[in-house]
């Protein structure tokens, strides 16, 4: 087994343990937690087959807005007491995020693909209709709440 | 062989979370699941077609945040209505067992 099968068989491994702390979970606030911690690993085996814009939309747009507004969602119904977080979790943290900022820095070139270069201008028109998909959606949605009577 | 794997283990995860759950928000968090899942599965389109598998990516992204948008309404709207967000508070849609 190469290097490269033994990580992607550790992110899969981790990916569908953390899916399965949403589920063994009974704090919704946790749930949520772990979901974004699936969603970032998913978007790691992207990274391990150097697919790099998927990646960057999935961080932004899945990770960054979606679990994360989930998340938001999950604290602000949490019927669970909220536990007291030691303090001392937050060195962890800044360990990794040290390491991932000099990992990033000590890059000295990122070879991004140019494979997606096309996608822009062959696939325009579905590509409106997504943008206006949403718009529709979003307008949509504040009537409704707008409409219904308290 | 592992991707598949790994999103049939997060897809039947998924699928058991929203048949146990018991509030909106649990059945979001499931179903934000099942989109990683989706995610896993058109890994092996980008060794095929990568622009097509693109833009399945992008349409995926796209149909997930309007399914998020739409779901937040209704857990807003039901907890106006409600004062509750549990599962047994909707009392339209869906089938019935006669």
């Amino acid at each position: 087994m190469n290097y490269e099968l033994a990580i992607l068989s550790a992110v899969s491994i981790f990916a569908v343990l953390t899916a399965l702390g949403v589920l063994l979970s009974k704090d919704n606030f946790y749930s949520a937690l772990y979901m974004a911690t699936t969603m970032l690993l998913v978007a790691a085996i992207y990274a391990l087959y150097n697919l790099q814009p998927v990646v960057v939309l999935l961080v932004l747009v899945f990770v960054g807005a979606v679990s994360i507004v989930t998340v938001a969602l999950a604290a602000t119904y949490r019927t669970a007491p909220a536990r007291k977080v030691n303090i001392f979790w937050s060195i962890p943290a800044i360990i990794i995020f040290a390491i991932a900022y000099l990992s990033y820095f000590s890059l000295d070139e990122l070879n991004v693909s140019t494979e997606f270069s096309s996608v822009p201008t062959d696939y325009f028109n579905a590509i409106v209709i997504l943008f206006s998909l949403i718009a529709i959606v979003a307008i949509a949605a504040v009537k409704i709440a707008r409409r219904v009577e308290l | 062989m592992i991707l598949f794997l790994t999103a049939l283990a997060i897809l039947i995860v998924a699928y058991i979370t929203a048949i146990s759950a018991k509030d909106l928000i649990r059945l979001l968090i499931s179903l934000e699941l099942m989109f990683a899942s989706v995610f896993l599965a058109i890994v092996p389109l980008f060794a095929l077609k990568p622009s097509t598998a693109y833009m399945v990516a992008i349409l995926t992204i796209f149909t997930s945040s309007c399914e998020l948008l739409i779901l937040i309404t209704a857990i807003i709207l039901l907890d106006r209505i409600k004062r509750s967000i549990a599962i047994e508070a909707v009392s339209v849609g869906g089938e019935r067992l006669d």
